[in-house]
């Protein structure tokens, strides 16, 4: 498309003007564009999440904005208007903060896909209890139910044996005494 | 420095083939993963960033996916050469430009690729040529379960794969497809396709960043969000649409033959005569061309040259690539002459390609 204006460069800017009730579209190069006074600022996404992250902690009441990440030491306020974050534990020290940025984001706040075997940290009960958890998913997903079932007991088993610090299975029955052959 | 093979043949990904290759350029998922108690890329020292690149280099050498001297150190390495992996598709401007230390891995001729300290610690991508999303994932599934066991990544419950951005959050995963529109750019239905797209949360991008027209009508659709679906939804998500807009190209092409054949027809020749005895090529001119070649391809125009013929033009005229290949710098006039001379070679001014 060309522009309207000069009619020699190419038309990036495209304006929709109402005019006594009339819809008229504009299209013109952005140097007409810049001429005519329509300026166009480039766009990048940490503008655009840090506008969106100001917009959602207004009035959250919890955490004040320079309340900072115990392990970076950045504060929210610093993520604010960087659009980055500084360190994984941030997603727990502003957890409150970032919640509604999320779900803003992605419709979405809870996670549903893959999760690592043993992530950082995780214990080695947690750690087989997600290996089980994503096998499952998989299995599920893949339709192979027989496989599935097989799972689901498994991480029942799993559960009973060490879920809330129960003193774990019940002891096996004490094996048949041999008898002695007389 | 870059290795000889990789400075001389053309990826994998860019062979040509695959499902609905004539449209769907390449298939490409991307995961996006951090190590626990860490700082982000953008908030290390260089002490730090030194300590995780050497953690990921041991992790991604043990994989066995990668051999040492396809991981290559960036802030070792000359500016062209990095330039030269940005037009390859391999690592992004921003881990062009970084100068923390920071790595790009590369296995399986290039489907494979690792950028190491780039946003996040970890950024895996698997491209394939063609419609081929699921085997693309299920690749990058199993190399990341194979770094996971060496590595402990940042995790959250809820949250899912930590990032640098809360836009990767979750799976961490970006799953794309590089489509070859022209009929719908030339028929003006293009916009059609952005409007439904967006509809379902899906992102349109440009060849290089926004979309534009002048960018040889190639088009980057991807999901939007990466936080509460499954890893095998966003590709099933993605899977369901392309066959759509593939079947819609095909009929704009089909249409245009039908309505306008000896337009289209002079058009695809007109561009392959430019392209075979052009003497000045702008980099922005060919992929126009080849923008058209492309297609003639496809409904049968041009016979004596391959799809691979016109994927190896569009990767080998780019400004790093020229240079790489006559062994120095070029200024802008100097680069226009060679990329001309370069296509004649490869089409063959006075016989066939």
């Amino acid at each position: 498309m060309i522009c309207e204006h000069c009619q020699k460069r190419e038309a990036t800017v495209h304006l929709t003007e109402i005019t006594d009730g009339k819809v008229q579209e504009i299209n013109l190069c952005e140097k007409c564009a810049e001429e005519k006074g329509v300026t166009i600022k480039p766009f990048s996404i940490s503008d655009f999440l840090s506008a969106l992250a100001s917009a959602h902690s207004v009035g959250k009441g919890k955490g004040a904005p320079e309340q900072a990440c115990p392990a970076c030491g950045i504060s929210f306020a610093e993520f604010q208007s960087s659009g980055r974050l500084g360190c994984p534990e941030d997603y727990t020290a502003f957890r409150e903060q970032i919640l509604p940025l999320i779900e803003r984001i992605h419709d979405a706040t809870q996670h549903t896909g893959k999760a690592p075997a043993c992530p950082g940290g995780a214990d080695a009960f947690e750690c087989r209890r997600r290996q089980l958890q994503a096998d499952l998913r998989r299995a599920i997903e893949h339709e192979e139910y027989e496989r599935a079932a097989e799972l689901r007991d498994e991480l029942k088993e799993l559960d009973a044996a060490g879920g809330e610090g129960a003193p774990g299975e019940p002891p096996p029955p004490p094996a048949e005494e041999t008898k002695e052959t007389p | 420095m870059i290795p000889n093979d990789l400075a001389r043949r053309v990826g994998e990904w860019l062979r040509g083939g695959g499902p609905h290759s004539e449209i769907v350029i390449s298939s490409r998922v991307r995961l996006a993963r951090n190590l626990a108690l860490h700082r982000f890329p953008a908030r290390m020292d260089e002490a730090e960033a030194a300590l995780v690149e050497a953690h990921c280099r041991e992790a991604i050498l043990a994989t066995g996916e990668v051999e040492p001297p396809m991981y290559l150190p960036l802030h070792e390495m000359p500016e062209l050469d990095r330039r030269f992996l940005v037009e390859r598709h391999l690592i992004s401007r921003e881990h062009e430009t970084g100068t923390l230390p920071r790595a790009i891995a590369i296995g399986r001729g290039e489907v494979l690729s690792v950028m190491v300290n780039e946003e996040d610690h970890l950024r895996l991508q698997v491209l394939q040529s063609g419609f081929r999303l699921a085997e693309a994932a299920a690749l990058a599934d199993a190399f990341d379960s194979g770094l996971e066991e060496k590595l402990g990544y940042a995790f959250d419950a809820r949250f899912g794969y930590l990032t640098a951005c809360p836009t990767n959050v979750g799976t961490g995963m970006r799953v794309s497809v590089m489509l070859h529109l022209p009929a719908l750019v030339i028929t003006r239905h293009i916009e059609k396709v952005f409007q439904a797209v967006s509809k379902i949360s899906l992102a349109v991008r440009g060849l290089y960043g926004e979309g534009t027209e002048a960018s040889g009508h190639f088009y980057q659709i991807s999901n939007q969000a990466s936080l509460g679906k499954s890893e095998s939804q966003l590709v099933r998500d993605l899977e369901a649409v392309i066959p759509q807009i593939v079947r819609y190209e095909r009929s704009a092409r089909t249409t245009l033959l039908a309505k306008d054949r000896h337009r289209l027809e002079d058009r695809i020749w007109r561009a392959y005569g430019m392209l075979r005895h052009a003497r000045i090529l702008t980099s922005e001119e060919i992929l126009t061309l080849l923008s058209a070649i492309r297609m003639g391809l496809h409904l049968g125009v041009l016979p004596e040259i391959s799809l691979s013929d016109v994927n190896e033009l569009t990767v080998f005229t780019q400004p790093a690539h020229l240079q790489k290949i006559e062994g120095r710098e070029l200024s802008a006039n100097e680069r226009d002459l060679a990329r001309a001379k370069f296509v004649r070679e490869k089409l063959g001014e006075n016989g066939n390609a």
